[in-house]
């Protein structure tokens, strides 16, 4: 039996793995659509539209996730191209195409600088391992 | 006379909503402020029937697509079934006769469409579908 620990996991970013990534988290949901009808009961429903997201904090050292980071704060105008991502552990990996919705730098005294981003999977995942 | 067309699709809705309508009247108000009301019928006309077919299926949303067309539109008058009257047997547990509550035929009043229906897609396979019909009086 195999466990995987925080040593096991990687980013990565279009291809290029994002150096001192602290943590990440990936969580999907699918929206319930009511069908219930006058005559029941007990309310019933099928699935309708799923989404994917995630969240990654990186120890900001140099230019460590500028490219991530840049997605969202910058002078320019927000990208309409997203980004590909592999969230991995091991030999296993979620992957799609995401965009970055939100950044946060962190700097405080007594702690090493970090870099939080949150991002939203746009279409189905490209590739799933689990 | 206006032709009947085929009855309404057979399927039990997310929401109705029932507005009876009203016996046709005049009121006169006189200079001094007196009203006075005279009823020239008999025989309530004009009752609404909301219907809602919420996250439906496509052949759902096609059944009644197509029955619309089959009765012309808003010109053909039908009968609603059971299954579109389900869920609040007390309110019309008379609806097989002619004063049933949410019948289409107390003193003779049948069904027809107010509006197009409303068609809005959900999902792939999903839509919703609100329906407004209309009481008639038809000889």
């Amino acid at each position: 039996m195999t466990y995987y620990s925080g040593k096991d996991g990687t980013l990565t970013y279009n291809g290029s793995s994002v150096a001192k990534v602290s943590n990440w988290s990936f969580s999907s949901s699918v929206d319930t659509l009511e069908t219930t009808a006058i005559s029941d009961s007990d309310r019933s429903y099928v699935p309708g539209l799923r989404q994917f997201g995630g969240s990654a904090t990186i120890f900001y050292y140099d230019d460590a996730p500028k490219a991530l980071l840049e997605k969202i704060v910058s002078t320019s105008a927000v990208s309409e191209s997203a980004v590909a991502i592999k969230l991995g552990w091991g030999g296993k990996y979620v992957q799609g195409n995401v965009i970055i919705t939100s950044g946060e730098l962190n700097c405080a005294v007594g702690e090493v600088m970090q870099a939080t981003i949150q991002f939203q999977f746009t279409g189905a995942l490209t590739g799933v391992t689990l | 006379m206006s032709p009947q067309g085929p009855d309404f699709p057979s399927y039990v809705p997310s929401s109705r909503s029932l507005a009876m309508g009203d016996f046709p009247s005049k009121t006169f108000t006189s200079q001094s402020g007196i009203q006075a009301t005279v009823q020239y019928g008999n025989r309530r006309t004009g009752q609404t029937l909301d219907l809602a077919y919420n996250n439906t299926t496509e052949d759902i949303a096609a059944a009644v697509y197509d029955h619309y067309l089959a009765c012309k539109g808003t010109i053909y008058w039908f009968f609603v079934l059971e299954d579109v009257k389900k869920g609040n047997s007390t309110f019309h547990n008379q609806s097989s006769s002619s004063n049933g509550r949410y019948s289409a035929t107390p003193w003779g009043m049948r069904y027809k469409y107010a509006e197009a229906p409303q068609f809005s897609s959900v999902k792939p396979g999903r839509m919703s579908v609100t329906v407004k019909l209309i009481g008639v009086l038809d000889s």
